[in-house]
């Protein structure tokens, strides 16, 4: 276990993300999570796998810095601050999306992000950069359509290059791989591994298909019994017990 | 299995303490209701002194109907007197008094709404409080509150005393209504938006402008112009009331009518306030069905009938 950070430590450079004995929760009365410590590294894709409401999601969102730790530190890239401007993607479980705005207003929205201050969100090479995005995933022909009037899939594409067009060094994405269809999930899997692989990002993503997870990350952590217990940090592919693989895809 | 290990006393308490949390469970929204309906009529008993006036309200209703209001006297549809109308046969009913009303009460609601828009957007969006800290939305809903503590008629009366009759005191009242009312109703759909796109924005670093005028917005847009319009179509309503402090509009024709007594051209007036308040209930349905599910509202004249009926009895209605 890592002990508490002092003055002067010295971060390893590898590192995209470190948590150190934090406890995670809404409640300290009852933490889903209790003094854990994980260190997620540049260039590579996790997976987080475990059942349903052990924390999964709570612990992504306490990373993106949207529920605060009830205990402990977080360090992204080295700070212990709120990620900066840009710096995080994050895909959450109901993507995002501003359902009456077009695709191409919410692919904007990440380029912008990822391009331009917050006190002049404006710039010719965002939006080239969106326009681009909106391309690789194959929706050219749906800029200007509002989100409400596309089919699941097309969403998940679209919070893909959401993403893509923020050009983050962090990508947070929860169950984003979720209901859909092969040739979907292998359009939105590659072009969001290729872009970690290339830009050296790290990908952390909550997964409940372990199969899929296998697939994808080079690592998966499991939480079980998150509310009493150390979290499981295993490195590079633990073997999986067979009864949970199959209670978790039932 | 559970039975297994209770005792048969046990058991039957177990089984009635289920079938009564059951009939709590299914019957505490009619306990509820009618411990409310209840109160109110206990409250309001408390205050009538005498319940046998209401046997005589009827009798009174149908004989003003019979003697003053009916038929309504549509000729406040044709041209005053004076000034002497110019226009050509077939439009002279511009000179009537029923039109300038009705076109007055318009442009002090529409010029209102708008001012009031513009005024009130930006100190909602600072209301709101998922947007926003306490102590920047706590000021700005005060703001919103005083300006709506106030009913327009006064802020009319007040605004006349200011700059004198006519509609430029109403337009001034209805603005600052509108501010409060529009505001208060903006910044709750405003903090009806959902969580995950605030969460996503915020976890890539959006700053507060983007936040609102790139998410927030876009996303209650449905909320805003149905609200906009409701302002709109409130204020047309208000004119009425505002024109009879002097402040322009239709109102100054029934505050007119009313002392003279002549009731049948007041429900003249008031008819045609119902008619142009339904055409611009109308102009919501088509402006609103550009931001909702497809299915939830569609665009007129299929759906006229949304002005009268909810949109799952025009479903009943339509042809299989």
């Amino acid at each position: 276990m890592s002990s508490k950070p002092k003055r002067g430590d010295v971060l390893d450079p590898k590192l995209a993300v470190e948590i150190r004995q934090a406890t995670i929760g809404y409640s300290s009365k009852e933490p889903l999570l209790s003094s854990i410590n994980i260190q997620f590294f540049k260039g590579e894709i996790v997976a987080i796998a475990g059942p349903s409401g052990i924390g999964k999601t709570t612990l992504l969102r306490t990373i993106a810095g949207l529920v605060p730790p009830l205990d402990g530190n977080f360090f992204i890239d080295g700070k212990e601050n709120k990620p900066s401007r840009g710096e995080l993607g994050y895909i959450p479980q109901r993507l995002g999306l501003v359902r009456h705005a077009s695709v191409y207003h919410n692919v904007l929205l990440g380029a912008l992000a990822g391009h331009t201050s917050p006190w002049f969100p404006y710039s010719s090479a965002a939006k080239k950069i969106a326009l681009e995005a909106i391309s690789s995933v194959g929706l050219d022909d749906k800029i200007r359509t509002p989100i409400r009037r596309l089919s699941g899939g097309q969403q998940r594409r679209v919070a893909t290059a959401r993403t893509l067009a923020q050009r983050p060094s962090i990508i947070l994405a929860d169950e984003f791989l979720g209901e859909l269809d092969d040739e979907t999930m292998n359009l939105v899997m590659e072009k969001v591994t290729s872009y970690v692989r290339e830009s050296n990002a790290t990908l952390i993503v909550v997964e409940h298909d372990i199969s899929r997870a296998k697939e994808m990350a080079d690592r998966i952590l499991i939480m079980e019994d998150g509310r009493l217990n150390p979290f499981v940090n295993e490195p590079i592919s633990i073997e999986l017990d067979k009864e949970f693989e199959k209670e978790v895809n039932n | 299995m559970k039975s297994r290990y209770l005792s048969s006393a046990e058991e039957t308490s177990d089984v009635q303490e289920t079938i009564l949390s059951s009939i709590w469970f299914s019957s505490r929204w009619f306990v509820l209701i009618g411990c409310l309906v209840f109160l109110s009529v206990v409250v309001t008993n408390s205050m009538v002194d005498n319940w046998g006036r209401l046997a005589n309200g009827s009798d009174n209703l149908f004989a003003f109907i019979n003697e003053s209001l009916w038929p309504p006297d549509w000729s406040v549809t044709e041209p005053q007197a004076y000034p002497v109308c110019t226009e050509p046969e077939w439009r002279d009913f511009t000179c009537s008094t029923a039109w300038i009303g009705v076109i007055e009460t318009l442009k002090i609601a529409f010029v209102a709404t708008i001012f009031g828009m513009i005024i009130s957007l930006p100190i909602s969006l600072l209301a709101a409080r998922n947007l926003n800290p306490w102590w920047v939305s706590f000021p700005a809903r005060f703001i919103l509150a005083a300006s709506r503590s106030l009913p327009s008629i006064i802020w009319a009366i007040f605004f006349v005393i200011l700059v004198g009759l006519g509609p430029l005191s109403g337009i001034l009242a209805m603005t600052v209504y509108t501010v409060g009312y529009l505001g208060k109703l903006q910044y709750e759909a405003i903090e009806g938006v959902s969580r995950p796109p605030l969460e996503a924005s915020e976890a890539m670093g959006h700053g507060w402008l983007e936040r609102s005028f790139g998410m927030i917005i876009p996303e209650s847009a449905n909320g805003l112009i149905s609200q906009l319009i409701f302002m709109f179509e409130y204020n047309f309503r208000h004119g009425t009331v505002i024109g009879i402090v002097g402040a322009g509009g239709i109102g100054y024709y029934i505050n007119l009518y009313l002392k003279f007594l002549q009731y049948d051209k007041v429900i003249a007036y008031l008819l045609i306030i119902f008619i142009v308040v339904l055409l611009l209930d109308l102009v919501s349905i088509a402006a609103r069905s550009f931001f909702t599910e497809d299915g939830d509202v569609t665009r007129p004249p299929s759906s006229w009938w949304g002005i009268f009926l909810p949109s799952a009895m025009i479903d009943l209605l339509k042809p299989k």
